[in-house]
């Protein structure tokens, strides 16, 4: 059998989906043990899956499959994996999986299990879907899919100001995304006007040719919803709410791949379709970028509660990731790709932190934390190589998107350089101080002496993170591999289309 | 010449009227049970009903591709019109289900309710077929009549006289104008038949134009374009409930239809003017329901506002009923059918309980109380609303589609703050549902018939999103025969 066709991709996403099944006709004690074990194949699956995959040819489509939906639109369900998809898809199906061993044995989950757990595998479902389709139309269903998993789980299972948080959570992006979806249906319009037929397919709309003008107004309507996804500093005020408040699973999930949409179709989209418009708006994207480095992470520090602490500094990352997108060229998009993932790991690993020191202390304010790892060695280990990974220490996991961001605005000017260092600056100090709350400052020993350390699945949760996290830290050739031939095919586009980038 | 030559009777080709005859024969037999027997039992009004609505399905889905004229050409099917019917008359199918228990809660049997459905539904099939607008108007009056007495058939309730009242009237005045409108198309073109007038090529616009614009004027009432809508709420209000969801869909459909027929007549011959009028009075219905949606404390009234918001929405369509836009239009017509029928079905069921009011806050915790009920709740107004994967999302991407085809980008900005709005009122409705604690018990049990056809409804939304193909292909070809592209 040629394991190359294996329909890896559409079967990643049926396993859940069958686990939905399960868990609706099944009783409620057994739903959290039907969501392990079918996002636990579905991981299992996608690594079996990392021995097929051709390294080499990471531009190309790989893993395809479609499906004909509307023929006189050539609306096709086509599901296949590049490079860059890849590893998002397999940050996706480890994310999801570590939720859900984490939500096993969380305390805050106790009502309604149920809905819950099928709440958790339609948005692996969906966030599957989301990054490897390449039918703009179907990435748009979706794109918009996500939403609805997170809506509830937010609104049922979160903290206080649940309602409010869901609300804006939808609204924000559901309302920013429809600029998005008015842009795929004019690109396919255009495409229309321009070779006669319709298509919503990724490779055909690459064909299209637009004035700058119209080529900035539709780059714009991407990139609004988008802005909104990532986020970029002025419209990121529902990303504190929405991950604050949701509870310790439903983070992890916001912010190790739903944030990564944002980022993922700015660079698929933003760039992969408007070449000649990206390149024209580089220089203000960056700056943007460096904007908001810089705003989230003096927000980070004023904040007092620790969810939102680690949901501000995961704006700044974000920050990182757009700079180092619109640097455009190899360095910064290979600092951008590698700090999604890295990213991925280790908002995840603090989101859990987070929750698993609620659920000691029943606290997320930052004064009543102080000093409150102390006598959870194993916990306090973990949590440090995480901080460490995500202040960007050499050999950790972020160090390279930072390193490498910065390397890729030196080849423009050292000014450039020097704000991004500027960035990389304030978000090494609200680390440090999380770090110094977390396990230097002192506290009346009293309860934290009983507390119990991590063990079982929360263990096991951590574990999957922080073990990817060293290892993007110190073999990152590792993970380059993933994108490298796409970066360079991308490269090449632009020179082509744009005929270099003038402001070098 | 003979004088058979300039009489010419034609013999009329009942094949092709086969399905109407057969719902106009249920209703004379409803009518005549109903007069027979002193009080005609439900089980029997509703077995017959469907009896002769599934006939008329069979012979239609059988013969999808008959197509011709009779009765002098006054009567046209085609597979516009069969499509349509198959729709109207699944619809009042699924819609049968619920009337019984309605009826038996309210305590107030009116037997009268199953002829006049089915006459109205024969109005509505004869509506969907015909371009002459001698036989429009008989139709519309058929259909309106029909609906003003089913409107005022909640006996003792004020709600229902004040809103068949006002449908009456305004309903009388856009039937006036539809039929003044008639009269200068005739006076244009010498003819009955729109088709022929359209392509009439008399120097004197000026007739035309008036004509259209009174005929068109006459309709946007019906539809319940802003500003002529002001009977809309209170009908759909006052209405028996399960009316207000015929209302709502096959009504709709109806109502829709000889505008859809004309549209792309009308289209070839005044572009620009007619693309800019009803852009303009898409975006004001579409915002005018929305916001006026917003602010409303009764469900029922919210559902007719928002049903409002959809004319303006499925309008713009209209606008632009280029290759793509007339088929967006025929899919959103028949997705919202679905959507508005399920949506008002389901208070249908909830006012069974006597202490229910629709008002928003007894939404709260549905989900406790009646979970089948709030998930069917949940998944038409996240379609409503537009969310994917199901159908509502889908006929929007479509009429977005065919905004930009003409560059209207301000039609499309304005219909996505629209959304925007709108996205406030149907959200309140879920969290209501999903997140808040239980605020009262309700005690209802759905029969097995409501419950399936709920559930028919609400996976057809789904799927209908996530396979568009399904209905596609009956639509493709339908908008290739009225446009000719």
């Amino acid at each position: 059998m040629d394991w190359a066709s294996f329909p890896f991709i559409p079967l990643s996403m049926i396993l859940p989906v069958l686990g939905i099944l399960l868990i609706v006709f099944l009783e409620e004690r057994h739903s959290k043990w039907i969501a392990l074990s079918s996002s636990g194949l579905t991981f299992l699956l996608s690594l079996v899956s990392l021995f097929y995959f051709d390294f080499s040819n990471s531009d190309k489509v790989q893993f395809y499959h479609e499906l004909l939906l509307i023929k006189e639109l050539n609306l096709k369900l086509s599901l296949g994996v590049d490079g860059l998809s890849y590893l998002m898809y397999i940050l996706t199906t480890l994310t999801s999986f570590v939720a859900i061993c984490w939500s096993v044995r969380d305390h805050q989950i106790n009502h309604r299990l149920k809905e819950y757990y099928a709440w958790f595998l339609l948005s692996e479902t969906a966030l599957i879907g989301v990054f490897t389709s390449w039918d703009l139309l179907v990435f748009y269903v979706f794109y918009e899919l996500t939403l609805i998993p997170m809506f509830f789980v937010i609104g049922i299972w979160g903290y206080k100001l649940r309602l409010y948080s869901a609300y804006k959570f939808f609204i924000y992006i559901f309302i920013s995304s429809l600029f998005f979806l008015l842009g795929i249906v004019s690109l396919s319009v255009h495409h229309y006007k321009q070779f006669g037929k319709f298509s919503f397919s990724y490779f055909d709309l690459l064909q299209n040719q637009y004035d700058l003008a119209f080529g900035i107004f539709l780059f714009l309507l991407f990139f609004i919803a988008f802005a909104v996804k990532t986020p970029i500093v002025p419209f990121h005020t529902w990303l504190p709410d929405a991950h604050g408040e949701a509870p310790t699973a439903g983070s992890v999930v916001l912010a190790a791949i739903l944030l990564k949409m944002g980022t993922y179709a700015l660079l698929r989209f933003n760039i992969g379709l408007f070449q000649k418009e990206a390149v024209f708006l580089m220089p203000f994207l960056v700056l943007w970028g460096i904007v908001t480095i810089v705003f989230a992470s003096w927000f980070t520090i004023s904040q007092s509660n620790i969810k939102r602490f680690v949901a501000y500094s995961s704006i700044s990352h974000m920050g990182f990731v757009v700079a180092g997108m619109f640097l455009l060229n190899k360095e910064g998009l290979r600092a951008s790709i590698i700090e999604m993932f890295a990213h991925g790991l280790t908002s995840a690993s603090l989101f859990m932190m987070a929750g698993f020191i609620y659920n000691r202390l029943h606290s997320f304010n930052m004064h009543a934390l102080r000093g409150s790892i102390r006598f959870m060695p194993v916990f306090a280990f973990l949590v440090g190589i995480t901080a460490f990974s995500s202040m960007g220490l050499p050999g950790g996991s972020s160090f390279w998107g930072k390193f490498l961001t910065i390397m890729g605005a030196k080849e423009y000017t050292l000014q450039l350089a020097l704000l991004v260092i500027a960035g990389a600056f304030f978000s090494v100090l609200y680390m440090l101080y999380l770090m110094k709350t977390l396990y230097l400052d002192t506290k009346e020993e009293g309860r934290l002496v009983h507390f119990l350390d991590l063990r079982g699945f929360k263990l096991l949760a951590f574990l999957l993170v922080v073990f990817p996290m060293l290892l993007v830290g110190l073999f990152p050739f590792l993970f380059f591999s993933f994108f490298d031939a796409y970066i360079n095919t991308l490269l090449t586009q632009l020179v082509k289309v744009v005929g270099g980038i003038p402001w070098r | 010449m003979e004088i058979k030559d300039l009489i010419s009777i034609e013999y009329p080709n009942l094949t092709l009227f086969f399905p109407e005859l057969i719902v106009l024969i249920t209703g004379f037999v409803l009518f005549t049970l109903d007069i027979i027997s002193k009080r005609i039992s439900h089980a029997l009004a509703i077995g017959v009903s469907i009896t002769g609505y599934l006939i008329a399905l069979l012979y239609i889905l059988l013969n999808f591709e008959l197509k011709g004229e009779t009765f002098y050409s006054l009567y046209v099917r085609d597979q516009f019109s069969s499509l349509l019917q198959v729709f109207m008359i699944l619809l009042t199918i699924l819609l049968l289900a619920f009337t019984h228990q309605y009826q038996k809660f309210k305590k107030s049997t009116y037997s009268e309710f199953y002829y006049i459905l089915a006459f109205s539904l024969f109005g509505a099939m004869i509506l969907s077929s015909s371009y002459n607008l001698l036989l429009i108007y008989i139709a519309l009056e058929a259909v309106s009549v029909s609906f003003y007495i089913m409107t005022a058939l909640q006996k003792g309730d004020f709600n229902s006289k004040e809103g068949a009242f006002k449908y009456l009237i305004l309903g009388g005045l856009s039937i006036a104008l539809a039929s003044y409108g008639a009269v200068f198309l005739y006076l244009y073109g010498g003819s009955m038949d729109l088709r022929q007038i359209l392509h009439t090529d008399a120097s004197e616009k000026k007739l035309l134009i008036l004509g259209l614009i009174l005929f068109l004027f006459g309709f946007a009432i019906k539809i319940g374009v802003v500003p002529f809508h002001f009977w809309l709420p209170d009908a759909y209000q006052g209405a028996p409930t399960p009316i207000t969801a015929y209302m709502a869909s096959v009504g709709k459909i109806a109502f829709f239809a000889p505008v859809l027929r004309v549209m792309p007549l009308v289209q070839e011959s005044f572009h620009q003017t007619w693309v800019l009028t009803l852009s303009v009075l898409a975006v004001i219905t579409f915002l005018y329901g929305n916001i006026t949606a917003l602010v409303q404390k009764d469900v029922k009234r919210m559902l007719a506002y928002s049903s409002i918001a959809h004319s303006g929405f499925i309008l713009a369509g209209i606008a632009v009923a280029e290759t793509i836009g007339l088929k967006a239009v025929i899919y959103f017509l028949l997705a919202y059918s679905l959507m508005g029928m399920l949506s008002f079905l389901v208070l249908a069921v909830l006012e069974r309980d006597g202490r229910w009011e629709n008002r928003i806050e007894e939404f709260s915790g549905l989900r406790y109380s009646q979970p089948f009920l709030a998930s069917v709740f949940a998944v038409s107004l996240f379609s409503l609303l537009g969310v994917p994967p199901t159908v509502g999302f889908l006929v929007k991407a479509l009429v977005f589609m065919s905004l930009s085809f003409e560059a209207l980008w301000w039609v499309a900005i304005l219909m996505i703050g629209g959304v925007g709005i709108s996205t406030g009122y149907y959200l309140r409705l879920v969290v209501l549902m999903f997140m808040k604690e239980k605020e009262k018990d309700l005690t209802l049990n759905l029969t097995g018939f409501e419950k399936l056809s709920m559930a028919i409804m609400t996976l057809s939304l789904i799927v209908l999103g996530i396979l568009p193909m399904i209905l596609w292909n009956y639509i493709s070809p339908i908008s290739e025969m009225l446009f000719g592209r």
